[in-house]
């Protein structure tokens, strides 16, 4: 779509005025004046799309991709070149899109100019990049165009055996249990999960809680609980690229393991206090990738400020004053008045989405992927506890001596 | 801030149109001001033309607000037009069309 620069907006705004000027004093000149710069705007608007249609015709893209065949999560490096008319007076830039797959943006490269940049492959399977977007500009008009043509080479990326994808040893196989999958439909063991109060004991598996150091139990096929909710915690710009791209690895994973059991998974992508993403029932790993395309470590723009949600307020509010003085009796009702009416009236936007969001994907498993980065995890906390309202069982899957937070039933290591 | 100072130039030059009053005066300044305004000038013998139209127009009409209603009827008619072409090009470029 064609956006006007400030020149063009400044030159239209001049036009106006002029032509107010000649209807309220009857001014011939002023009106041509206006009508002029009106002509001029348009003329200039009917040449930069005669360039910019130029310029995209005599497009063409070379891109190198080393190695074309890889393993899911490793490291690919791509040289791109893009080679065009560009007229003159007109500015022009293309801008690399990676396949959705892929973690890691795409450079900006002027015409001409070769530009090597790196991805990290996150989901198995072929995949292609996304094309390029091309940016010309002049002093009036600029644009931007997707060109989805450009998408060669097609890349083949081999997958990393990991728990959820049920086919044994996964990246870390010291750290993590294999979740044997058995042809017979009913009766075999589908995984392990950790006890919880009601379980049946003889469902302990020794050797795992052996391993583990907590009670494990088996969960048979057919018993478990249906489709999961991955949420996904994107962390801050500050952290680790190595970590981001091991977060993003394991939820693909989970989320492929998902799809192969045929249960298939909802999905959850929060930033701070901001549900970036939610996809109930994914059925297709296509859907689920286009998702994931493109999320990246972010700054979140929508804060909690450690508020631990209305639910807790509320309880805190109802805490009873019994066995304190009488000055710390007054004190916690005249607290409980003001959290109670601060929980009232706050509307928790947040925590209505999580509401909302868990009741769609009707899982009775939640699985939150994180790097428990420094800072706020208090929308963590607002889901865990949400989840936990629900009787959902919750698995944390974090870097290792990350920590835990409350009431998660057990953590995995990513 | 080129652009910025260019456009004040306009601003200047288009009070200067506007005070000569005589119709064919205003028309060959006008022309030599957005002519100097450009850098590249292909083309600028077709809005050159356009321009010479407008003024025959409010000349022979001998009015101002009939000829600035038709010409913002034709502008809106010409961006419309603009705006499909650019939309074909995009569909082209995704590889819809």
């Amino acid at each position: 779509m064609l956006r006007p620069t400030r020149t063009a907006g400044g030159v239209a705004a001049l036009a106006l005025l002029l032509a107010a000027a000649a209807h309220l004093l009857l001014m011939p000149a002023a009106a041509l004046a206006a009508g002029s710069l009106g002509l001029f705007l348009l003329w200039r608007g009917w040449r930069f799309g005669n360039d910019l249609a130029v310029a995209v015709t005599s497009l063409t893209v070379t891109r190198d991709v080393d190695p074309t065949i890889l393993r899911q999560g490793a490291v690919a490096s791509v040289r791109v070149q893009a080679d065009c008319a560009v007229p003159p007076g007109m500015a022009i830039h293309v801008h690399d899109i990676p396949p959705a797959v892929a973690a890691g943006d795409g450079p900006l490269c002027e015409p001409g100019k070769a530009v090597t940049y790196a991805i990290r492959l996150m989901a198995p399977g072929e995949t292609a990049f996304g094309g390029i977007v091309l940016s010309a500009g002049d002093a009036f008009f600029s644009c931007d165009l997707f060109c989805r043509r450009f998408d060669a080479p097609r890349l083949r990326v081999f997958p990393v055996g990991t728990p959820e994808a049920g086919r044994g040893i996964g990246t870390h196989g010291e750290s993590t249990e294999v979740d044997r999958k058995t042809t017979l439909a009913a009766q075999g063991v589908r995984g392990f999960r950790a006890y919880q109060k009601g379980d049946d004991p003889r469902l302990v598996d020794w050797k795992v809680t052996a391993r583990r150091g907590t009670l494990y139990i088996r969960e048979m096929t057919g018993l478990s609980g249906g489709a999961p909710l991955i949420a996904v915690d994107i962390p801050i710009l500050t952290g680790d690229p190595e970590d981001f791209a091991r977060l993003s690895t394991a939820v693909y994973g989970a989320i492929e393991g998902a799809i192969a059991s045929r249960d298939g998974c909802s999905l959850l992508v929060a930033a701070g206090g901001e549900i970036v993403r939610f996809l109930p029932r994914i059925l297709a790993n296509r859907e689920a990738f286009a998702a994931l395309g493109g999320l990246s470590p972010l700054e979140p723009r929508a804060h909690l400020y450690r508020a631990p949600g209305p639910a807790v307020l509320a309880g805190r509010a109802r805490m009873s004053g019994q066995g304190a003085g009488p000055e710390e009796r007054v004190f916690r009702e005249r607290l409980g008045g003001v959290l109670s009416a601060f929980a009232a009236t706050s509307p928790a936007p947040f925590t209505v989405a999580i509401r909302a969001a868990l009741d769609r994907a009707e899982a009775t498993d939640i699985r939150i992927y994180s790097l428990l980065s420094e800072g706020d995890k208090s929308h963590l906390l607002q889901l865990i506890h949400e989840a936990k309202v629900r009787g959902m069982r919750v698995t944390l899957r974090a870097p290792a001596g990350a920590g835990t937070l409350p009431g998660v039933d057990a953590v995995e290591v990513l | 801030m080129a652009v910025d100072r260019k456009f004040l130039l306009l601003c200047a030059a288009e009070i200067l149109v506007v005070a000569v009053g005589d119709l064919f005066a205003a028309l060959i300044l006008q022309t030599i001001v957005l002519a100097a305004f450009l850098g590249d000038r292909r083309g600028y013998p077709a809005y050159a033309g356009a321009i010479v139209l407008f003024a025959a127009v409010l000349l022979a009409s001998g009015r101002i607000l009939l000829p600035l209603l038709g010409l913002t009827a034709a502008l809106g008619g010409g961006f419309l037009a603009l705006t499909l072409r650019d939309y074909r090009l995009a569909r082209w470029a995704r590889g819809e069309a």
